[in-house]
């Protein structure tokens, strides 16, 4: 009689047991949980057009609106705000632009090729040497 | 304040949508790649910069820029001063004029990929002339799809015959528009065929020399299409210049994740030599 009992017990306590611990999900969608890394660098439209992220979508925005601040700037003082630098260029803010993103474009790539990631370091250096370009070239 | 009539700028709207489909797109997209793995069917991983990672210490890019870099150093040695040299042996007027700038625009007008099977069929060491020539009659040992050295030297040779005269048609431009007076100015002072060249002629052709060098170095830097048809970037390795190694991880092995980078990194190299040729050349202008 005992011993039935315990065979019961068994037969229903271990398939519970192991359909908690995940027996029988092999082969499901599983439910991944929400994380802000994965939310930013997921595809935003699947299966659509340039395979655009929110990561590549934010850049893409910078750059169109420091573009779109220089436009602005222009027409509130026109004239370029030209003037000759410390590298002897004579230079207008929208040069300063283009000098402060492909230099930060190389203090990026320096960096990944001599030391790897992570990039906040570069992106300080970057973030330095535009202030540099606005203030001096 | 005076305002200014900016409906011009409606004219340019046709041309920028235009560029903004064949140039803007493609780059976006290429940048929204780079950053990612597909396997194909429209999927896409997340890969964040691990392919510029793999790129930049890769030996394969490293040697494929190096040929990349030399090509182009070598063949602007060449053809910007044999441009030149040609252009001032031409005749200012007279019949010869238009025989000479007929002459000079032919190579210019063969389509690419022709250019390449023209050079290929005229050095093949069997059938064609230049080297049947060489091999048979000259009993020198050229062969080009064995020899990397005779492989560079063809490629070489047919980029400077292919494009030598665009910088002989613009640096003619600079010269015809030389006004007479400083050359007599110059015969009256006695100044030497070098002076005349020195302080006359070479200044009055920097900017279309600069807009020469620089057409010739993004060309260079960016050519595909004749060494493909000439060697297909061989023997083994020796011709595979960037843009042919490019193809070859984009389309060959379908790696779409680092061709996109490979296709940044060699963005962003002629973008800063460009910008820094146009700057250095047009510095003392003001």
């Amino acid at each position: 009689m005992k011993r039935a009992i315990y065979v019961l017990l068994t037969l229903g306590v271990i398939p519970t047991a192991l359909a908690a611990a995940g027996w029988g999900d092999l082969g499901k969608q599983q439910e991944e949980a929400f994380t802000w890394a994965k939310w930013w660098t997921e595809p935003v439209w699947p299966g659509f057009w340039m395979a655009w992220t929110r990561a590549t979508l934010a850049f893409f925005i910078f750059i169109f609106a420091s573009i779109a601040l220089m436009a602005i700037l222009e027409i509130r003082n026109p004239g370029g705000n030209e003037r000759v630098g410390v590298l002897g260029l004579t230079t207008t803010r929208g040069d300063r632009l283009f000098i402060s993103l492909l230099g930060s474009a190389y203090i990026f790539l320096a960096w990944l090729g001599l030391v790897g990631t992570p990039l906040w370091a570069p992106l300080g250096i970057a973030f330095l040497w535009t202030a540099f370009c606005f203030w001096k070239v | 304040m005076k305002t200014e009539n900016q409906r011009g700028w409606l004219f340019v709207l046709p041309v920028l949508i235009l560029v903004a489909f064949n140039a803007l797109v493609p780059l976006m997209t290429v940048v929204n790649y780079s950053v990612q793995e597909t396997f194909g069917d429209n999927l896409f991983f997340w890969h964040g910069v691990g392919w510029f990672e793999d790129v930049l210490r890769s030996d394969r890019f490293h040697a494929a820029l190096g040929r990349q870099a030399l090509f182009t150093f070598t063949i602007l040695l060449i053809e910007v001063p044999l441009g030149v040299a040609i252009a001032l042996a031409m005749p200012r007027k007279g019949f010869w004029v238009s025989v000479c700038l007929v002459l000079m625009a032919l190579p210019l007008l063969i389509p690419w990929n022709v250019v390449g099977a023209m050079w290929n069929i005229f050095t093949l060491p069997d059938i064609g002339l230049l080297g049947y020539f060489m091999n048979h009659v000259l009993g020198i040992d050229y062969n080009m799809t064995q020899s990397p050295l005779a492989a560079w030297v063809t490629i070489i040779v047919m980029d400077v015959w292919h494009w030598t005269s665009l910088v002989v048609l613009l640096a003619y431009a600079g010269l015809i528009s030389i006004p007479e007076a400083y050359y007599q100015a110059a015969k009256i002072d006695g100044a030497s065929n070098w002076a005349v060249f020195r302080y006359i002629q070479l200044p009055k052709m920097k900017r279309v020399l600069t807009i020469a060098v620089l057409l010739r170095f993004m060309d260079s830097f960016n050519i595909y299409t004749e060494p493909f048809v000439l060697t297909g970037g061989g023997p083994g390795n020796s011709t595979t210049l960037l843009s042919i190694d490019l193809v070859k991880v984009a389309l060959g092995q379908f790696d779409l994740g680092i061709a996109a980078a490979m296709s940044l990194i060699y963005f962003a190299f002629t973008l800063l030599v460009s910008w820094l040729f146009y700057t250095i050349m047009t510095r003392n202008e003001q």
